[in-house]
């Protein structure tokens, strides 16, 4: 209780603001399992469209990339894969230290995190873009490689999106003193949120560049 | 130095310095025991292994029958 009075900056006698803190503390981890639980839901919406992908190369086509018309549809674009996944892991290790530097009380170097995870979410979504324009294995509608591929990496790319419009609004947040150095869950579940894009993108990368 | 070689190689040096920092972000979580912070742990562990699979695929070794456009 000492460590919490002197770290929060109440005095002995302020009732009030150290059962603030306790009511905080309780509701925070609440909200946290509560966020914790939303992402394990979205592992499982992720895994049945995965697994729907594996069973379906593995059972239906004998080889893969699968033959359409006479022709075996080409290898996606693994060299700029890897490159476009490189952005969006560096984004994850930026919004990494942008939470670090806000729990430090540095809010310049938050400011500069931040808007670095932004702007390279922004630069895979730009990169998702020019995939979707250049692959060579035809529509969403052509066959099951297109059909599986832009379906989970849709809906991949529309997590990001929405993660980036997230961490546009935690920055807005930040600027109006919505969160202090000590009460920040909403820059916790951003900061989950974004690596959890991240090792999405992990397992998508691998099962449709790199198997 | 093709379009593919020169993305292969900033692939190759940005998964360098992102598992590095992912290593430093890892090593500084550690020691921390809330759900948050154990979560993170996984997280990160499994970003600084999608860095291992950008090296394997700047090097050629994955995927096996060879990729690029």
């Amino acid at each position: 209780m000492a460590v919490s009075v002197a770290v929060h900056g109440h005095g002995p006698d302020d009732h009030g603001g150290h059962d603030d803190d306790i009511i905080y503390q309780e509701t925070r981890d609440m909200r946290l399992m509560g966020f914790v639980l939303f992402l394990v839901s979205d592992v499982v919406l992720f895994s049945s469209y995965i697994f729907a992908y594996i069973y379906l190369r593995n059972s239906i086509q004998p080889t893969w990339p699968p033959i359409v018309d006479g022709h075996q549809l080409p290898r996606l674009d693994t060299a700029f894969a890897a490159f476009n996944s490189v952005v969006l892991f560096g984004s994850g290790v930026t919004m990494h230290f942008a939470l670090e530097s806000w729990k430090h009380a540095n809010k310049p170097r938050f400011n500069t995190f931040m808007w670095l995870t932004i702007f390279l979410g922004l630069g895979f979504l730009g990169g998702q873009g020019y995939e979707y324009a250049h692959a060579q294995i035809g529509g969403w509608s052509g066959n099951i490689f297109g059909a599986s591929f832009f379906t989970l990496t849709g809906m991949h790319g529309i997590h990001v999106f929405l993660g980036v419009c997230f961490l546009f609004a935690l920055w807005i947040q930040t600027q109006r003193g919505v969160y202090t150095e000590h009460r920040f869950f909403g820059l916790t579940a951003g900061t989950l949120y974004w690596h959890f894009v991240d090792v999405i993108w992990v397992v998508l990368f691998f099962l449709f560049y790199l198997w | 130095m093709d379009l593919a070689t020169i993305e292969k190689v900033v692939a190759f040096i940005g998964a360098l310095v992102v598992f590095t920092f992912a290593l430093i972000g890892l090593k500084g979580e550690w020691h921390k025991k809330g759900l948050d912070d154990n979560v993170t742990k996984v997280l990160l562990g499994l970003m600084a292994f999608g860095c291992v699979l950008v090296v394997l695929a700047s090097f050629g070794v994955l995927p096996r029958g060879g990729g690029g456009a």
